[in-house]
């Protein structure tokens, strides 16, 4: 190797990178240095130190972790939580590289600053993207992908991507460079030989000499210290922490009722009113009169505005607000769609798919001649698959508390995206970024629908408009009726098979291609003749990622349809998935294990059988195989199994949890999930209409993991979805010979 | 598919999906009532002679009925039955409205008596019914309710 090597070059452009980024992220001169330490030119904490070292005696190590006085290590993690116990995982992670003790490590919400855009923490110090792997850079981490964060604010939680990217390359590498700096000054304080200290739950030791010391005595000397941009993470063999299912931090809090989310904040020194919003019923219209003559006499009311786009009524409660908003009468201008009904969304969707016809649309996914090989296949198969509208129905309702005053502007907000919501508070204010502040507590659930700021805007003008700090709640109405997505769909399937059976042509189309690229390719059966296409149509409903995003409809489509195939060529649905993954051996193994903790081929009592489905998503392979009993005519649920193989899994506990989660999430879809539109609206409005899976309904779900080893570590949050609607949906297949192209499922055997 | 593109991608979509309006909206009409922490104009309960009106005090006791129930003509059913004209009515006459099976089964046309009972105790009165929430401890605002009810039936 010699120097002009494309990866030293990347490398050392990367290092010039690190330091004006963070320079031109505005350090600010002298910026409030904590107890007089010296900051280095290029590190960060000076302009981040007085945001989030603020008790006594705490010393800002780098930008990710502090410790204090009392020995207490804190991560600062750049994520939001939203029960999906990120928080406590990436603590987890930071310790174990800086060998914390667990008992005395605090997790801190990172503010809404840009220093925490989540490519500033990989651009800054360059970690291995697998597990183990030694010094070597991802190439496009560099030029592309750090302008696209940093113009998207993407400070983001989502695409299950909390512990595979923040966690491996920023939370444990500033774990390893905090407990470097921190054996750099006891070396230099001891006298000895760095290389000779060794650490252990928040302690330095030298052996020779007998010496000790806390990591708080030497926090302040350790700011002092070079930080090692690249330094050596541990070998699986030698974590303490991560592969542990060590109890998540955020429990206590849940569980006696302590946790504080978006919803309750009560901002210090403010005296709150309380907004209730009408958002138009069809989108894209706005209100042509308001009539609120009942809601000006009502109890509490104090203000009612038409902004134009939404009604609101403040009052100075909730439940006042609502009350008097519900008697307004709004008339709302005539909306430009045609789409009134899901027939009418349908219909345009099959336009587009019939003018695609065979061949046309744009092309997703191509290998071989899928059209050539289809009409010289010895058996055809044909089918449409449909799926509707989807809300995300967090439980914690949409709400945001905002303050505008001498020119600024403080949100507090239950957001996946705080830089974002930053920027829009700004943009709909006219103020500049920086003077806008976004708080935020814990989120009750987010599921996507917190990737939007409509809320944080709406906040903003009618805190502006009224001149004092205003809390607005939605509606549950509000947020069934009248927020984003996850879009409806059609798609056309058609399979060749040979005379063996085999797969040999495979070819969809279908309207809404939004994320991942990836979702809708059979990438990991080996079909030598494949095409994906697309063939794009108008939504009625504005679009919002929803957990697992395409793959939420695409898991459904792909996965039933291979059990088509499977069935025209006589084979066992899981035999025939596996004949075709002899070059996914990761896949296989899956597949293979999770027939074996189900027994698959067992002998079942009348009426009951089992479907199979896998699944790769957000780096993390799924296969799941439920099992139903059709006895009664109806589906009911009598067992799941999933076994997943995200490479290493850190907190087995927790990614077994949102496997289980995201397998309810898509039940909940697979079974039940249906926005209707009437006259453009939305009819469903509450969970009395809108049906979530019940505690009654759904058995025991086993999940086994495989840790696969030196590979990417996927993600957890949305992977246990895709696979549950096709496995459910093969099951009932296999129980009653009815085949389900079609959700939500349910109301085909009222 | 490499891997940094297709984060890059992720992050495109969600930026896409995320761009609003960036033009600040004028307010189109804004009616101040009061300010915050001014005391309201009390409605009272009471009519011109001072007598307690009970049905002014049930239209607000009726707030607790209404995270689930409207009582207005011809609006829709929300989480509860719409129950504008209730009272003199068969059980489960709100068209179109997903009423449990007790209820439907349950013969009752609501009188004084059978409302008074079924607001006292729900599933008491009535096992299977979907009304979970709702109890109504106060026999005196159970009459008022019922007084309010009775106002807007037939």
């Amino acid at each position: 190797m010699n120097d002009m090597t494309p990866e030293k070059k990347e490398r050392s452009t990367l290092a010039k990178w690190s330091r004006r980024g963070f320079i031109g992220a505005g350090v600010l001169a002298g910026g409030g240095l904590l107890i007089g330490i010296g900051v280095r030119p290029g590190n960060p904490i000076g302009s981040l130190a007085p945001k989030v070292a603020a008790g006594e005696g705490e010393q800002l190590i780098n930008s990710w972790v502090k410790i204090g006085a009392d020995n207490i290590v804190t991560a600062i993690v750049p994520h939001c939580e939203m029960g999906q116990g990120a928080h406590s995982v990436l603590a987890q992670m930071l310790a174990d590289e800086l060998d914390a003790a667990w008992e005395n490590v605090r997790v801190m919400q990172a503010p809404a600053d840009g220093s925490y855009v989540v490519t500033d923490t990989a651009r800054m110090f360059v970690a291995p993207f697998t597990m183990n792997a030694a010094d070597w850079i991802e190439p496009t981490w560099n030029g592309l992908f750090t302008q696209v964060a940093r113009l998207g604010d993407a400070m983001i939680t989502g695409g299950s991507s909390s512990i595979r990217s923040t966690g491996q390359h920023s939370m444990r590498v500033a774990g390893a460079a905090a407990r470097k700096m921190l054996i750099g000054a006891a070396a230099d304080s001891w006298g000895v030989p760095a290389a000779e200290i060794a650490t252990r739950d928040s302690m330095l030791f030298h052996q020779g000499s007998g010496k000790s010391a806390t990591y708080a005595e030497f926090a302040s000397a350790a700011a002092e210290q070079p930080m090692d941009q690249t330094p050596t993470l541990k070998t699986s063999d030698q974590f303490r922490l991560m592969g542990r299912s060590k109890p998540r931090t955020d429990i206590p809090c849940k569980v006696d009722g302590t946790a504080k989310f978006g919803m309750d904040a009560v901002p210090d020194g403010l005296d709150l009113s309380y907004a209730a919003v009408v958002r138009p019923p069809v989108p894209g219209t706005s209100v042509t009169a308001m009539d609120a003559s009942r809601a000006k006499d009502m109890a509490g009311v104090l203000q009612i505005l038409n902004m134009g786009d939404f009604v609101a009524v403040v009052a100075d409660s909730y439940w006042q607000a609502q009350q008097a908003i519900n008697t307004i009468r709004i008339d709302w201008s005539p909306s430009d769609s045609s789409i009134k009904t899901m027939d009418d969304q349908f219909a345009a969707f099959a336009a587009a798919l019939d003018e695609a016809g065979e061949t046309g649309g744009k092309e997703a996914a191509a290998k071989g001649n899928a059209q050539d090989a289809l009409a010289g296949a010895a058996k055809r198969i044909d089918a449409e698959y449909r799926v509707p509208y989807l809300a995300h129905s967090p439980m914690e309702p949409i709400n945001c508390t905002a303050h505008v005053a001498d020119g600024k502007c403080d949100v507090w907000a239950s957001t996946q995206v705080p830089l974002m919501a930053r920027s829009a508070v700004a943009d709909t204010l006219g103020l500049s970024k920086d003077a806008v502040a976004v708080h935020q507590d814990y989120l009750g659930g987010g599921f996507g629908r917190r990737l939007g700021s409509d809320e944080m805007a709406m906040a903003a003008r009618i805190a502006k408009a009224t001149g004092y700090p205003v809390k607005v709640v939605w509606s549950r109405e509000e947020d069934t009726q009248k927020a984003y997505y996850r879009c409806a769909d059609l798609c056309r399937m058609r399979a060749g098979l040979d005379q063996q059976g085999k797969l040999v042509a495979y070819d969809s189309v279908f309207t809404q291609r939004h994320d991942p690229p990836e979702a809708s390719v059979p990438a990991m059966y080996s079909i030598e003749n494949t095409k994906v296409r697309v063939a794009e149509a108008p939504l009625h409903l504005p679009f919002q990622a929803w957990r697992s995003v395409d793959h939420s409809q695409q898991g459904f489509f792909v996965e039933s349809f291979i059990d088509e195939a499977a069935n025209a060529a006589g084979a066992d649905p899981l035999e025939y998935r596996l004949s075709m993954l002899a070059a996914a051996p990761r896949h296989k193994a899956v597949l293979e294990k999770v027939a074996q903790i189900s027994n698959w081929g067992e002998a079942l009592p009348e009426g009951r059988a089992k479907g199979v489905a896998i699944v790769e998503s957000f780096g993390t392979i799924v296969a799941e195989v439920i099992e139903v009993d059709m006895a009664s005519g109806k589906p009911r649920l009598s067992n799941i199994w999933a076994v997943c193989d995200a490479g290493y899994a850190m907190n087995p506990d927790g990614f077994k949890n949102q496997i289980e989660g995201g397998i309810v999430f898509g039940l909940t879809a697979a079974l039940y999930g249906e926005l209707d539109l009437k006259d453009g609206a939305v009819v469903q409005s509450n969970f009395h209409d809108y049906k979530m899976l019940r505690m009654n309904e759904v058995p025991n779900i086993e999940v086994v993991l495989i840790n696969s080893g030196d590979v990417p570590v996927g993600g957890a949050g949305e992977p246990g979805l895709p696979p549950a609607a096709p496995a459910l949906a093969n099951a009932i297949f296999a129980a009653t010979g009815k085949r389900i192209r079609e959700l939500p499922i349910a109301k085909q055997f009222a | 598919m490499h891997r940094s593109a297709i984060i890059a991608a992720s992050l495109l979509t969600v930026m896409v999906t995320a761009c609003g309006s960036a033009e600040e909206p004028e307010v189109v009409e804004q009616i101040i009532v009061r300010e915050p922490g001014e005391p309201e104009v009390a409605a009272t309960p009471t009519g011109a002679d001072g007598e307690i009106n009970p049905v002014a005090l049930g239209k607000d006791a009726f707030q607790m009925c209404a995270g689930c129930h409207v009582n207005e003509a011809g609006a829709p059913s929300t989480a509860g039955p719409n129950l504008y004209g209730v009272m003199g009515r068969v059980a489960g006459g709100v068209e179109g409205y997903p009423y449990s099976d007790a209820l439907l089964a349950s013969d009752i046309t609501w009188d004084e008596a059978s409302m008074d009972g079924y607001l006292a105790d729900p599933a008491g009165f009535l096992p299977g019914t979907d009304m979970l929430a709702g109890a109504v401890p106060d026999p005196d605002t159970r009459s008022a309710i019922i007084a309010y009810l009775a106002s807007t039936s037939e």
